[in-house]
């Protein structure tokens, strides 16, 4: 390993050989940074009102000027654009990076972030690669010591080998240092002997022969160091610049090396990430105690392939216990107590007016979405459960053990991310299947997509199987659930098996600390989600139960000779085959509409509030357990509904896959609904 | 080390950012820097971005680890670009 030159960079004997010059000509200096690292803030305190704010000549770009004096000395003060890096990849990177090699200023100031240093610090192993002089702004110190990173910054000047100053913009602290040091610097008054990145031996040598072999042919002011380094880099500008400027011999014999050593740009910004590393080791300790142990040590359980899986399991176990416990009997209650009481004092005051006013508001709009309030007490036990979970930082792990799950069970490659997505809702588990490029890839994995149970569908399991199961309910959610997962994995794996093989793509993410959930991100997380779920409420399912209403109520004079009552007893036979009442078949239909819909549905064909009862005794009493649970199975794997649908023909852009994708769904759901039944009927569940 | 990344990051899995740092024997801080260097760079793409809109009707959007990629600094996620070659 060598370092690579820092050439034309005045040493410090040079530097203070021009010390009697400087100490009358104003300076120039230049403040550099990453974007947010407070540069601003700096340039601010130092200039005050002395400042200019103009454009890039010939870019869009902000540019910032001030003047400040220091010991009787004018300095112009630039503020150059926020950047990542030098490598001409934007107009402000190219403005940075020309800024500094043609006007040369006498320091350039790298502002860090102290909290993040890691992050900052490889801007300032490309400054230390230019003709410059460069200090180190530690800026956000308190930030620092608030998240418990210690920096010595002693030890860090000695590391880094170029001054360093500790300050907290924001607080106006350390900017006089900054303003000493910087006129120290610039009058050679501080030692400055950086300690540069290195790139690997490999490389080393072929950075020499193109150094050589362009040394006489780089424009005035570049240094032929630092072009090489570009050029190995594989920089379009100074690639450009270099063919421009090079005979045509020669230039190909460059080009031709440089597509020998295509992967040195790894090596060359790896390299930097080492002496960051480095740096970091010296100067820098984070906190090993507290929350960072805690979360390690709550990880070795938590993200564990097998414990992992235990403790989500478990997790969902308990949201959905909670929801079941506390959710269901209140949703009784508010059903008797609200609605049937709502709609005995609208029949009283409806006495007088025309029938059908008071059936629509009555056994329309107050059956089917008025119905959909009771479910709140449900919905906020669930949502309640979930923003505990993401605020406590658990979400994240859930996400990463399912993830993994999922690799083992053969679904690997970029179509099991939009499927997650899809315990959500299925509408965005569509539309993400966007990030996969293999146009069979994607459309298979549009495919499995209904196929993941969302929430819409879970909300309707969570009222239903109470209802129809009791005490059992979380066993048979548990077991709806599985079948779920287990019809997509055998899907899954098959489609991977036979027709993805082979594609492995890579999932990263970034872990958050585990926190105390706060009780007001929680309130505002469930606020929302209930306002989102009544907006719903008050559209869709309000004009679907109203359509319902007529459906089932027109031309009468009861449900049996509706609409509703002809297409169900049509499809009565199929119904029959899985132990399902037409009304039943009727409830699985409008859930196309949208899967909440099921529930009014029922609610208006068997007339909630009617004999005293609520719609959950007037359920529990339909249906056999065997019917009960191929109902709720079918439900879990029907058609998806509307929104996904529409979501589906505009990804896949085809409507026969929209089609096939329905009715392979159909088919399945129907399918599993009379394996069911059948089956619980031959265990003596019939009865 | 950019390379040794990327090359654990294409044997394909699931990683979390502490556990590729314990891979490289490195800070999860650093492989967060890397992992954004990449993304510039091309090599990697930020997850989330093509759901972004998508996610409106979603009433889990606001816990989802993927949509909220870029815009929740917490919580990130990132796939290989398949351009991407080593």
């Amino acid at each position: 390993m060598t370092q690579i030159p820092a050439n034309g960079r005045p040493s410090t004997a040079q530097a203070r050989s021009t010390m009697l010059d400087m100490a009358v000509r104003p300076l120039t200096v230049a403040l550099a940074g990453q974007p947010n690292v407070g540069k601003s803030t700096i340039f601010n305190m130092l200039t005050g009102l002395n400042q200019h704010v103009g454009n890039w000549p010939g870019k869009t770009v902000e540019q910032k000027t001030g003047q400040y004096r220091h010991n009787e000395v004018l300095v112009n003060l630039v503020d150059l654009p926020g950047t990542y890096s030098l490598t001409a990849n934007s107009d402000e990177e190219r403005i940075a990076r020309e800024y500094i090699i043609h006007q040369q200023p006498d320091v350039v100031v790298a502002v860090v972030n102290a909290a993040v240093l890691e992050r900052s610090l490889y801007l300032l192993a490309e400054l230390l690669a230019l003709p410059a002089t460069v200090v180190l702004a530690l800026n956000m110190v308190d930030v620092a010591v608030q998240e418990g990173v210690q920096i010595e910054p002693h030890v860090l000047e000695a590391a880094l080998g170029i001054p360093v100053v500790p300050m907290s913009a924001a607080k106006a602290q350390g900017v006089r240092r900054l303003a000493e040091v910087v006129d120290a610097l610039a009058h050679g008054q501080i030692s400055y002997q950086p300690d540069v990145p290195t790139i690997r031996a490999d490389h080393r040598a072929i950075l020499e022969t193109i150094q050589d072999a362009i040394e006489a042919h780089v424009p005035h002011p570049y240094h032929p160091s630092w072009v090489a380094l570009k050029l190995l880099e594989g920089d379009n500008e100074v690639t450009q610049m270099m063919q421009t400027h090079l005979p045509p011999e020669r230039w190909q014999r460059v080009h031709h090396i440089l597509r020998q050593h295509e992967d040195a740009i790894l090596d060359i910004a790896g390299a930097r990430y080492e002496w960051i590393q480095r740096m970091m080791r010296a100067a820098v300790v984070r906190p090993r105690a507290g929350q960072v142990t805690v979360t390690e040590r709550l990880d070795r359980i938590a993200t564990h392939p097998v414990w992992g899986m235990g403790v989500l399991l478990i997790v969902l176990g308990v949201v959905f216990w909670l929801t079941y416990t506390l959710g269901a009997p209140l949703q009784e209650w508010l059903d008797a107590a609200l609605i049937h009481a709502a709609a005995e004092w609208l029949r009283t005051a409806l006495a007088g007016a025309t029938g059908w006013l008071s059936s629509l508001l009555v056994d329309g709009v107050l059956a089917g979405a008025g119905l959909m309030v009771t479910f709140l007490p449900i919905l906020v036990i669930f949502f309640t459960a979930l923003a505990i979970l993401e605020d406590t930082g658990y979400m994240a792990r859930a996400a990463y053990v399912m993830d993994r799950f999922m690799h083992v069970m053969g679904l690997h490659g970029k179509s099991f991310l939009p499927l997650c997505l899809g315990f959500g809702c299925n509408v965005p588990a569509v539309m993400g299947t966007r990030i996969i490029e293999s146009r069979r890839a994607r459309l298979l994995t549009i495919f499995l997509a209904p196929l993941v149970p969302c929430t819409a569908r879970m909300s309707v399991i969570a009222v239903l199987a109470p209802i129809f199961f009791g005490a059992q309910a979380l066993l048979v959610t548990w077991g709806l659930l599985a079948l779920n997962l287990i019809t997509l994995a055998v899907l899954g794996i098959g489609m991977h098996r036979f027709l993805l093989k082979g594609e492995q793509v890579a999932f990263i993410m970034e872990l958050p600390l585990y926190h105390v959930p706060n009780a007001r991100t929680i309130a505002i997380s469930v606020w929302q989600n209930l306002v989102a779920f009544l907006r719903k409420a008050g559209t869709v399912i309000l004009a679907m139960a109203v359509v319902i209403w007529a459906l089932s109520s027109f031309p009468g004079p009861d449900i049996a000779h509706s609409v509703v009552g002809y297409v169900g007893q049509a499809l009565a036979p199929l119904g029959r085959l899985m132990g399902l009442e037409w009304p039943m078949i009727v409830a699985l239909l409008t859930s196309f509409v949208a899967k909440e819909n099921t529930i009014p549905t029922l609610g208006i064909i068997y007339g909630t509030g009617e004999h005293g009862q609520a719609l959950s005794q007037v359920l529990s009493g339909a249906l056999t357990p065997a019917s009960a649970l191929a109902l709720l199975a079918v439900q879990m794997l029907f058609v998806p509904c509307v929104g996904t649908v529409a979501a589906i023909r505009q990804e896949s852009g085809s409507w026969r896959w929209t089609a096939l994708s329905v009715g392979l769904l159909l088919f399945v759901s129907l399918l599993v609904g009379i394996v069911i039944y059948q089956g619980a009927r031959l265990l003596g569940w019939g009865v | 080390m950019l390379k040794q990344l990327l090359k654990h990051i294409a044997e394909g899995g699931t990683w979390t950012t502490e556990s590729l740092a314990q891979a490289l024997n490195t800070t999860p801080e650093l492989v967060t820097a890397m992992l954004e260097d990449l993304t510039r760079r091309g090599y990697l793409k930020a997850v989330g971005d093509a759901c972004s809109g998508a996610c409106a009707s979603c009433s889990l959007a606001g816990h989802c680890v993927a949509s909220n990629a870029g815009r929740d600094t917490s919580k990130r996620a990132w796939t290989l670009n398949s351009q991407s070659t080593l």
